[in-house]
């Protein structure tokens, strides 16, 4: 019995441990978030945005970075716990 | 007092001092020489600063301002943040690294490097890799050489630093001007410059081992 269950446990748990990482990286994914800051920038210089609009922008985007940048140094410092 | 030193770029050897806007609000730049080679530094508390926005600008502003001093001079840039013990510690820099600093500024002799960034206005309505191409076109003339930088944004169809010989600039702006009247409805153009040619030379220098 135990290794049926095993057997349909395990590949329900890894597709959710699959689906939970790639959630968390994109929720997390610090490079998209340091690309969309490069645009916020670029678009303001160009008068595509306007300064309020940048700033706004700006702000959001280095707050979630500063999360993200905590989020991701949490997580692999867990898995060096695991190791 | 601190002897800290904050390097910026080098220059073929020649005393210079200026005003600077600088590194951690530095108000003199001078330079420390290493036989034919000379260093622009300006003076820091420390040999680690902290990379904040405000101080990358000031860092390529200062270059900025040596590459088009009186009738210009051609600058190899050191990236943001080397600061080092004192002057002695430089000198000892310049000297491990004097044939690849003494290489690049040949290379670069007369050179400047232009920046230049093309967002689409109407995605839909334009072929991108038609426009792409003959934008590259019209630059590639009359540049040197030229890096392809990262697109990190949909709407940025290019984004590329040119090596400019500085006597040709002007023909450089022309083309610039020529592309924006030929696609005023479909492209922005951001033509940044001059800068020291931070994306055609490359020096690694060992801080550490020199006693940074």
């Amino acid at each position: 019995m135990l290794l049926i269950d095993d057997l349909l446990i395990r590949p329900f748990i890894s597709l959710v441990e699959i689906i939970q990482n790639m959630a968390l990286d994109e929720m997390y994914d610090t490079e998209k978030i340091r690309d969309e800051l490069k645009e916020n920038q670029l678009l303001f210089e160009l008068g595509e945005r306007s300064e309020s609009e940048y700033r706004q922008t700006k702000e959001k985007l280095e707050t979630q970075l500063k999360l993200a940048d905590e989020i991701r140094s949490q997580m692999s410092s867990k898995v060096e716990i695991k190791q | 007092m601190s002897e800290n030193l904050y390097t910026y770029g080098i220059i073929e050897q020649e005393d210079i001092q200026m005003d600077i806007e600088g590194v951690q609000d530095a108000e003199t730049l001078y330079t420390v020489d290493y036989r034919t080679l000379s260093a622009l530094v300006s003076e820091i508390d420390t040999t680690e600063p902290e990379r904040t926005d405000e101080d990358v600008q000031r860092h390529n502003r200062v270059l900025q301002q040596v590459l088009e001093f009186e009738d210009g001079r051609t600058v190899v840039p050191m990236s943001f943040g080397m600061a080092f013990k004192n002057s002695r510690t430089i000198k000892g820099v310049i000297r491990g690294a004097r044939r690849a600093l003494r290489s690049a500024l040949n290379d670069i002799d007369g050179m400047i490097e232009l920046g230049v960034k093309v967002i689409t206005i109407q995605e839909d309505t334009i072929n991108e890799g038609e426009l792409r191409n003959d934008i590259v076109e019209q630059l590639s003339a009359v540049s040197v050489n030229e890096t392809e930088n990262d697109l990190f944004s949909d709407r940025l169809i290019l984004n590329k630093s040119y090596l400019v010989d500085r006597s040709n600039r002007s023909e450089f702006d022309e083309a610039i001007e020529a592309i924006e009247s030929t696609h005023t409805d479909s492209v922005k153009i951001q033509y940044t410059g001059p800068w020291a040619p931070y994306n055609f030379v490359d020096i690694h220098i060992g801080a550490e081992q020199s006693g940074r």
